[in-house]
């Protein structure tokens, strides 16, 4: 590896690896520079202009998420004339973004980062609303929902579906003053490509994409609790969102910090409805002689359940018996359900219903 | 994610095929090219000659036309039962006003324009006989390629294209790269208001520019050279396909592609055109890297606007000096493009630094009492009257605060009222944006909006905001469209300052 960069950010002098960027410097230094578009796991796209920074010798302000630091180079995140820039980008962007009554950006779902920079930086000239018309077509797919007039256009979505997921089912579309995000066509997600992975809404600034089924409300009222996901092996971490004692959403933790870097399926994020559900069986059942589903202690439904093994083991022998478990399980689950076929029943007949 | 080997760069010639974009016209490319449906579909409406099919009768919008009595036309068309739809600058403002038929074919409604008489000591010279002899193309051969980068460097050949960087510095860029690929891009997008310099070159020269692409591409060591061209210009399109038949055999290896534009303004910034090359939205690049190092596919690409490349023949056959001192404080000959209230609008050849009133005075003279002139494109914005005596050249109109950009020169006369112009222009950026950036795009809606209030209820506080808009959109946008989108009306209200005071 060649040697490291020395940069230095507002005086504080750092040392990166070549090929990082001013704001990965920046952090480094202890810095925070406010940014929109960024996200780690896509490349940067330097347009929501957010983080412009001051470098010597550039002659404009340059993104610092997308521009590499270089040795001996001289950054100012601080400068008035950064500070300025700031203030009337976030004065224009409020003229495009939907306000609550206090005039700020208006929260949604699980916050919006827009508004945190106006609160933390300010704003220029209070400048009319644009009304910008952006064409969209209602959709009923019943998990993600978008609302055009809370995107800033930051395509965030856009690549995290295309770079992280490789599904590409939205795109940006139009231009200038008309640009939004859509499907083809137009079309419901139900109809593309879409996975409802809903990895779309974790990467959104604003809120403009968010669950559907927990539209309008606080995310301030919400507890997370770390789970490890049951839907299958892989053994990704959820933060479930806990308000009066009910899931309302779940997230993942932040990137780069567990298996699933941050990402979800559809099973994930959105598949806890059961959770709660009226049909969902607390207590094991037995089924009496009458035919009828009767509950009972766990100690009473195992003895049970291996009384009827053993008898089919004694009646037809032990290769009447098969064992399928579930991709639900863990590997260790599934090890026990093919140790419980061949040490405890004698049989090789198990199968695991994702094996093919 | 577009499938491995996918033919992203056939999407637009594709949509064309299929007619424009309608339901299921995205999901049918998709499986042609291996693109994601979807993206298919960013693109698709992105360019305005595919996203809406059906367009009747294109009528231009632009300033010149609005000058020349568009409004009436369109309303001609309107009394006849035609769908017409109003468009940017089709590039053709000598013939204002200017429409084009559902095939994209000019509707003549004005004659041609003027050009310079023919004279033979003119480095271009439109008026003359094109010359397919490629003798500049030997001759570079001859003398090799240090020394045509050389003579481009005596001749003091400065970019066409708007932007005016030096064109040696380019190619010596490009020709040392590392990566044994490289491309030469021409452009060919001509679409800044006011400007229709290269269309000339391409409909009465194309040998010039083909002569001086491939004397590009042999230097730099380029096999394949694309001429991006805009595509409302069927005409110059055809006229180059012809030329590029005769061409052939003096070609030796040099391959010429035309690629056709699809309708973006935007596509003529250098990043954006290679995006539109490679089946994109036209969104403009990051800059650094630079298209010398990173450009066509990733590989180094020398890109020139055709007039740039027009200039290299004359100077390899007759010298970069005697290039150079054809031009007053800055080198070479220039074709100014003349429109709006003059007598004879057209493409006049002369010393680079001539002032505004020799240039009208090639044109026959102003029309009325000349009040304002734009001395390069919409994105030059306005000067007075009083700037009459200034060159027109780089330094000249840069200490001038205004720019000599693609010299396309609108001169307006004391029937004009400023703010109606400024909005005509505002109007076009605010179409043309590509729309990535938050500065450019909420920006260039917030000051036309401005302009609007204005002209619609004379309030001054409509316009408190537009300095420090301005100054927003220069230091935070990612290229040179919305850099200087407001300067029309920051120039209009600096310098006529009696057409934004309220009469109440
Ligand atoms: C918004 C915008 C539009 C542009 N349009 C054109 C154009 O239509 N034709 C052109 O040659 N250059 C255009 N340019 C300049 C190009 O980016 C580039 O500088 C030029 O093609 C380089 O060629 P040159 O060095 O020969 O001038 C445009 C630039 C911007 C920012
Ligand atoms: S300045 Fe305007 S045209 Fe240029 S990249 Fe930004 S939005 Fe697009």
């Amino acid at each position: 590896m060649s040697q490291s960069v020395r940069i230095t950010v507002d005086g504080v002098e750092v040392q990166v690896e070549p090929g990082a960027t001013v704001l990965t410097a920046a952090t480094t230094a202890g810095i925070a520079v406010p940014t929109l578009c960024h996200e780690a796991r896509v490349d940067p796209m330097g347009s929501c202009r957010m983080c412009l920074v001051e470098i010597e010798g550039q002659r404009r302000l340059q993104p610092s998420c997308a521009f590499p630091a270089s040795d001996g180079m001289v950054v100012h995140t601080d400068s008035g004339r950064v500070r300025r820039h700031r203030r009337v980008l976030l004065s224009m962007y409020l003229a495009d973004h939907e306000l609550d009554e206090d005039g700020l950006p208006k929260e949604r779902g699980t916050g919006n980062r827009l508004r945190q920079h106006v609160l933390e930086h300010g704003t220029g000239p209070t400048l009319p609303p644009i009304a910008a018309d952006r064409s969209y077509r209602e959709d009923d797919n019943p998990y993600v929902h978008f609302d055009p007039e809370a995107c800033i256009l930051c395509n965030l979505c856009v690549r995290y579906c295309d770079e992280v997921e490789a599904v590409s089912a939205i795109t940006l579309a139009n231009r200038g003053s008309h640009t939004t995000i859509a499907t083809a066509d137009q079309r419901s997600l139900l109809d593309t490509s879409c996975e409802l992975c809903g990895g779309c809404i974790a990467v959104c600034p604003t809120g403009a994409m968010t669950e559907r089924p927990a539209l309008g409300l606080d995310w301030r009222r919400e507890e997370k609790i770390r789970t490890t996901c049951n839907f299958c092996g892989v053994g990704c971490q959820l933060d479930l969102h806990v308000a009066d004692d009910r899931i309302v959403r779940i997230t993942s933790p932040e990137p780069g910090r567990t298996v699933n870097d941050g990402n979800l399926c559809v099973k994930g994020r959105f598949a806890y409805e059961f959770v709660h559900h009226d049909d969902r069986l607390t207590t094991p059942l037995i089924r009496g002689g009458d035919g009828e589903l009767r509950p009972a202690s766990w100690p009473e439904a195992l003895a049970a359940a291996a009384a009827g093994l053993l008898g089919v083991k004694e009646r037809h022998g032990a290769d009447a018996l098969g064992f399928v478990s579930s991709s639900r399980c863990t590997g260790e689950e599934n090890y026990l359900v093919q140790k419980l076929a061949r040490a405890a029943f004698g049989t090789n007949n198990c199968h695991q219903c994702a094996a093919t | 994610m577009e499938r491995k080997g996918a033919r992203r760069e056939r999407i637009l010639e594709l949509l064309e095929e299929h007619g424009g974009l309608r339901e299921g016209v995205a999901a049918a490319i998709s499986a042609e090219t291996g693109v994601p449906e979807a993206d298919v579909y960013g693109v698709a409406t992105f360019y305005t000659l595919v996203s809406r099919p059906g367009v009747g009768v294109r009528i231009c919008q632009g300033l010149t036309c609005k000058l020349a009595g568009a409004d009436a036309r369109a309303a001609e068309l309107q009394g006849h039962g035609v769908d017409h739809e109003w468009v940017s600058c089709l590039g053709r403002c000598d013939r204002a006003p200017v429409a084009l038929d559902p095939e994209l074919e000019l509707i003549p409604w004005g004659a041609r324009g003027a050009i310079s008489p023919d004279d033979p000591e003119l480095p271009m010279n439109l008026g003359g006989a094109d010359d397919a002899s490629y003798r500049a193309l030997a001759r570079a051969r001859g003398i090799g390629a240090a020394q045509v980068i050389e003579q481009l460097r005596a001749a003091g050949l400065q970019g066409r294209g708007g932007a005016g960087f030096p064109a040696h510095i380019k190619w010596s860029a490009v020709r040392g790269e590392a990566d044994p690929v490289r491309y030469v891009v021409v452009n060919a997008d001509e679409s800044e208001p006011g400007t229709f310099k290269d269309r000339e070159i391409l409909l009465r020269r194309p040998h010039l520019l083909i002569e001086g692409a491939a004397i590009a591409a042999w230097v730099v060591g380029a096999s394949i050279v694309y001429v991006y061209i805009r595509g409302e210009f069927t005409d110059a399109r055809r006229s180059l396909e012809a030329a590029l038949e005769a061409a052939a055999p003096h070609l030796d290896g040099i391959e010429i592609r035309i690629v056709a534009g699809h309708g973006a303004y935007i596509c003529g910034e250098e990043t954006a055109l290679l995006e539109a090359i490679e089946g994109r939205r036209g969104m403009p690049r990051l800059k650094p890297p630079y298209p010398t190092r990173s450009g066509l596919w990733g590989k180094p690409t020398l890109m020139n606007n055709v007039e740039t490349l027009a200039c290299v023949p004359s100077i390899l056959l007759r010298g970069g000096d005697w290039f150079q001192s054809w031009g007053r404080d800055e080198p070479g000959s220039k074709l100014y493009c003349l429109s709006g209230h003059v007598a004879r609008p057209g493409v006049y050849e002369l010393p680079l630094g001539v002032t505004l009133d020799e240039l009208v005075e090639a044109g026959g003279g102003y029309v009325g009492t000349p009040r304002a002139f734009s001395p390069g494109g919409a994105a030059s914005g306005f000067l007075p009257i009083s700037e009459r005596s200034r060159p027109l050249d780089m330094g000249g109109l840069a200490a001038a605060g205004s720019m000599l950009g693609s010299a396309g020169v609108v001169v307006l006369n004391d029937t004009v009222d400023m703010a109606q112009a400024a909005r005509w222009q505002a109007i076009f950026f605010q179409d043309e944006s590509c729309g990535q950036c938050a500065p450019c795009r909420i920006g260039c809606s917030l000051q036309r909006r401005s302009l609007d209030r204005w002209i619609d209820d004379r309030d001054p506080a409509t316009l408190q905001h537009v300095e420090e808009i301005h100054w927003e959109m220069e230091e935070g946008s990612i290229c040179g469209l919305g850099m200087t989108a407001s300067l029309p009306l920051v120039t209009a209200m600096r310098h006529f300052p009696e057409d934004f005071r309220s009469q109440r």
